[in-house]
């Protein structure tokens, strides 16, 4: 173990210690370490990419650019920052240009359309009646439309709080931005998700 | 403890609470205060509503070829041999060096009277330099006497090279 790991730290830091050292390996040419954070955190970013762009071909390449690169600055790397907190500053950066440069006109025209190859198929129960299957994407289909609504940064804050469940102090890092106004941004879009969403209680 | 909602004072701890995230001691805190405040107790019961709204979203499962597809990406981006392998971090610092030097040949070429451009001056400034980079500049050069002797070329007067 490196020195500059607290012995002393949490659970957390332990995991950012070992995706750093593992980091450091690809650093050092490592493929195997490349593999295990690729198996690692794939899915998670991959998810991730697909809530901000909601187009699953995207999202999907969009995840693989974010580990190309991961690899290609393999040689600068210093675990400066957490590791997961570079991973996801990268994978929010090619999110929101990729919604800045306006690509999304497909996915925004896919959201009006009732999704037969989406999400909705694949979480839908087996066991369930038909109605309520489709209430069930009904219901899908509003949240997803409610999360499509929010603005882009509003939209990574939540998501990373949500389903990442990362803390304020690292979606501000990855945002670039201070932890108030991490807080302030996931008030104002959980307010909206609040009335968008309060007749599915 | 002052309303989270008034106060605009720890408001997070309402998001936190929602999402089962909140510490004991402070969720023992919050509790007390709700039964008190049902402004906050009607945020949270809306938060959790939003929460398990979102709990319901998954994401589809990743294709199968994802790791293949990635790793042909990084084929195509890793230098081949191991001369590529060593030139390729020097690449980087090189190209200002190398327009330095273009500039500067480009400049000297043009200060130049054409008829000092003999084979045996232009063998010996290009001695120190890349070959690669002495090609470009006698293209350039070319190019630039070609320009210069143009509007020769419609009076007729144009010298031989």
């Amino acid at each position: 173990m490196p020195q500059w790991v607290n012995e002393d730290m949490g659970a957390t830091s332990l995991a950012f210690d070992c995706d750093a050292e593992l980091m450091l390996r690809v650093r050092d040419g490592d493929g195997a370490s490349f593999a295990l954070l690729l198996d690692k955190y794939r899915v998670s970013v991959a998810h991730f990419l697909y809530r901000m762009v909601q187009d699953q071909a995207v999202a999907e390449e969009l995840a693989q650019e974010v580990f190309l690169r991961v690899y290609k600055s393999r040689e600068s790397y210093e675990p400066s920052a957490k590791f997961t907190t570079w991973l996801y500053r990268i994978a929010t950066h090619l999110a929101l240009n990729w919604l800045r440069d306006g690509k999304n006109e497909r996915g925004q025209e896919r959201l009006d359309d009732v999704a037969e190859d989406g999400p909705v198929r694949e979480v839908a129960d087996r066991t369930p009646t038909v109605e309520h299957q489709m209430v069930r994407q009904v219901k899908l289909e509003e949240v997803r439309k409610a999360v499509a609504a929010l603005p882009d940064k509003q939209r990574a804050a939540v998501l990373m709080h949500k389903y990442e469940e990362m803390d304020y102090s690292q979606i501000a890092k990855v945002l670039s931005c201070s932890e108030s106004a991490v807080k302030s941004l996931l008030f104002r879009a959980y307010e909206t998700l609040r009335v968008r969403l309060a007749h599915m209680a | 403890m002052n309303c989270p909602i008034r106060s605009q004072e720890n408001r997070e701890w309402l998001l936190d609470y929602s999402a089962g995230r909140l510490d004991r001691e402070r969720t023992a805190m919050l509790e007390r205060h709700m039964e008190a405040c049902p402004v906050c107790a009607r945020f949270v019961a809306e938060q959790r509503v939003v929460w398990d709204a979102l709990s319901q979203w998954e994401s589809p499962e990743l294709s199968p070829d994802f790791n293949r597809r990635l790793y042909h990406k990084i084929d195509q981006v890793q230098p081949s041999s191991w001369v590529e392998r060593v030139l390729r971090p020097l690449w980087r610092p090189m190209v200002p060096v190398a327009a330095a030097c273009l500039l500067i040949l480009a400049g000297v070429a043009l200060h130049t009277p054409t008829a000092g451009l003999s084979p045996d001056t232009s063998h010996a400034r290009v001695e120190s330099v890349e070959p690669e980079q002495v090609e470009r500049t006698l293209d350039d050069l070319q190019m630039l006497r070609e320009l210069a002797l143009t509007p020769q070329e419609h009076t007729g007067t144009t010298q031989p090279m």
